[in-house]
């Protein structure tokens, strides 16, 4: 087992197994495939017809390749829509790396078994009952509910609620950390009502802050200037996600020109090594709304923006391929 | 003639029998699914619950009415392959256990929304299984009050009970008012609601039973067999023979008419461990002897088990 070619590389948990981070290429880190509000698959007027879901995915994620993508990051977590067999499939069929999360949030999507479970009175879960459920999904394989293990989780991704971070959602976020320092794998907060504050949390766990990715820093309520904010993330030393790239029409988050203005800033500050781009596209949404931007955007479109703005080819290439692989290798 | 939607399609109600009317093949809270210690082989959930409906069979049960709500592992296929092979009749139910088994898509809908999930699942049917739901499930959620999901759910059961004409079992008994009130400003007779777990250790005490019997709601005493007296009774145990006093205490004020019974059991259970020892035929096996004993006639216990229900599952339109 000497000679295996992933032997002595860090590698990348995907759906089809272990991957070496620098056979990674373009990764698309903030991504959906398949999006399923918990509930919409019970719902009599939304279809699940796996082929029309699949047909729809492989589209976008072959034009994500031809664009010259590679690895696309479903950061949707373990329930909301994750269908490991289908990314398995999709995976091969079209040759780009799928790396499926664990992970859940904010609070309003979780189960009831997590929020009112059976006992007297109804405790809710505390952070060391996530941190063994996330952890697990990496080191036993993501869950295909009440059948079997698949391959480990590539991350831990959880949310907080916009209106302030809820105690529940504390058990959250400091269960992914625990789970992520425990397993190696990075964790990927949405921050709620104050980004720098959830972040400590996360760091409060004990968590290298290089095994944190902050998303969302590309909204304008960020309790503190974008910019300032974002700047203060990457100082910690954890990843800065500008990961709405692409959207343009909503007061709640930055423009593009906007976005391209902090991440200007952010390389100029010497804080290239912690950028990561992506745009919340979703492949197949269900029980919410379409969104329908390519996978591709931030690679085909916000990148050569980007450069033409004077940003480096270096630090292009650093943002696409090397800070994503940074973050997705197991340490 | 009137008729009840089973999962395998619309039967008789004088086919329907003894009636175990608010029972579970297999519940678990939402989310459960996504955690391995509750897993079973389809052997093993097959293995646990095949014998007791066979068993339920032989004893005389034709009717197994399954009141597991929309996010809590509810499985028409699976019933449907289970009445077809055991011979009993099994009902599905559309609705929620309460409003906190209602996942995010549920619990964010509107009353209108709501109503229309309930109606399709009893006039067209549950997902693509052909099933169609023949009782509308609601419950109250933990904490004791009803929430405001709770009531949204409530509303829009009465509203597909109204234009369908299945009935409502309730989870809880407790907090009526609110109830009472929704089911009468949506038109609904009280008579189409089973308000269930009336007889439970936790809930009995605060539950208002003279208050639902004067509304002309039906009471369920539906969860007989979680006895304390179980090696490793749930929280809601309580005292056999409290129970069974408390029982005897209604039918002797003449509340025949409306009440029902049933012991809400899980075949196997989904997301928690079950209680042990206790199952669908605890009907037969301990109920109906200690009926008996305490000089309840069979002609009484007859009118629980196969008349009321007929009543109360038969579609009034």
């Amino acid at each position: 087992m000497t000679d295996t070619p992933t032997a002595g590389r860090p590698t990348v948990n995907t759906v089809l197994g272990p991957v070496p981070a620098d056979d990674l290429g373009v990764v698309a880190v903030h991504e959906a495939l398949l999006s399923v509000l918990p509930g919409a698959q019970y719902a009599p007027d939304i279809s699940m017809d796996r082929a029309e879901i699949y047909e729809a995915l492989e589209a976008k994620v072959i034009a994500f390749r031809q664009a010259g993508g590679r690895t696309i990051v479903d950061s949707t977590g373990m329930f909301h829509g994750r269908d490991l067999t289908l990314y398995e499939a999709l995976s091969r069929a079209t040759g780009v790396h799928i790396v499926a999360t664990t992970g859940m949030g904010p609070e309003e999507k979780l189960g009831g078994y997590f929020l009112t479970p059976q006992t007297n009175p109804p405790t809710p879960w505390p952070a060391e009952k996530f941190a063994d459920l996330f952890a697990r999904e990496v080191t036993e394989g993501m869950v295909v509910p009440r059948i079997e293990r698949r391959a480990a989780a590539g991350m831990v991704t959880t949310v907080a609620d916009r209106a302030g971070m809820t105690p529940t959602e504390e058990s959250l976020f400091r269960g992914s950390a625990r789970a992520a320092a425990q397993t190696g794998v990075a964790v990927s907060i949405r921050y709620g009502a104050d980004a720098l504050a959830e972040l400590d949390v996360v760091l409060d766990e004990r968590l290298r802050p290089d095994r944190v990715l902050v998303g969302d820093l590309d909204r304008t309520d960020a309790a503190g200037d974008p910019g300032q904010v974002a700047a203060a993330v990457a100082a910690k030393g954890a990843f800065v996600g500008i990961d709405h790239v692409g959207l343009n029409e909503d007061p709640g988050y930055l423009t593009d020109a906007q976005r391209a203005a902090l991440v200007l800033d952010l390389v100029a500050a010497g804080h290239a090594d912690k950028i990561i781009l992506s745009g919340n596209a979703i492949g197949v949404a269900k029980g919410l709304d379409a969104y329908d931007l390519p996978y591709e955007h931030v690679l085909a479109t916000f990148i050569p923006f980007l450069q033409g703005e004077g940003l480096s080819d270096e630090d292009a290439r650093r943002i696409l391929v090397d800070n994503p692989a940074r973050l997705l290798a197991v340490r | 003639m009137t008729k009840v939607n089973t999962v395998l399609g619309p039967v008789p109600v004088a086919e329907l029998g003894i009636v175990a009317i608010h029972e579970h093949i297999g519940y678990g809270m939402p989310g459960s699914e996504l955690d391995t210690q509750w897993w079973k082989t389809p052997e093993q959930a097959y293995e646990e619950t095949v014998p007791k409906l066979r068993k339920f069979h032989e004893y005389g049960g034709r009717t197994f009415v399954d009141v597991t709500g929309i996010c809590n592992g509810r499985d028409p296929n699976y019933y449907q392959a289970l009445s077809a092979k055991t011979g009993v009749n099994i009902v599905a139910c559309t609705g929620f256990v309460g409003g906190d088994t209602a996942l995010a898509h549920f619990a964010r809908a509107s009353v209108d929304y709501l109503a229309q999930v309930f109606i399709h699942e009893i006039t067209v049917g549950i997902g693509n299984t052909g099933a169609k739901a023949g009782v509308i499930k609601v419950g109250v959620s933990r904490g004791g009050k009803m929430t405001e999901l709770d009531q949204r759910i409530y509303r829009a059961a009465a509203r597909a009970a109204v234009v369908t004409g299945v009935p409502i079992l309730t989870h809880l008994a407790i907090d009526p008012k609110p109830a009472v009130a929704i089911f009468h400003e949506e038109g609904l007779d009280l008579d189409r609601v089973l308000f269930g777990h009336a007889d439970d250790g936790l809930n009995a005490p605060i539950t208002p039973h003279d208050y639902i019997y004067d509304q002309g709601g039906r009471i369920g005493f539906d969860t007989f067999g979680y006895d304390l007296e179980l090696p490793d009774p749930p929280f809601w145990g309580r005292k056999r023979a409290e129970r069974m006093a408390h029982f005897k205490a209604l039918l002797d004020k003449g509340y025949l008419d409306k009440l029902m019974v049933g012991v809400d059991a899980n075949c196997s259970p989904l997301g928690w461990p079950g209680v042990k020892g206790h199952t669908v035929n605890y009907l037969f096996e301990d109920m109906i002897p200690d009926m008996k004993a305490i000089g309840i006639d069979d002609d009484t216990i007859h009118h629980l088990l196969v008349d009321s229900p007929a009543e109360f599952l038969g579609m009034k339109n």
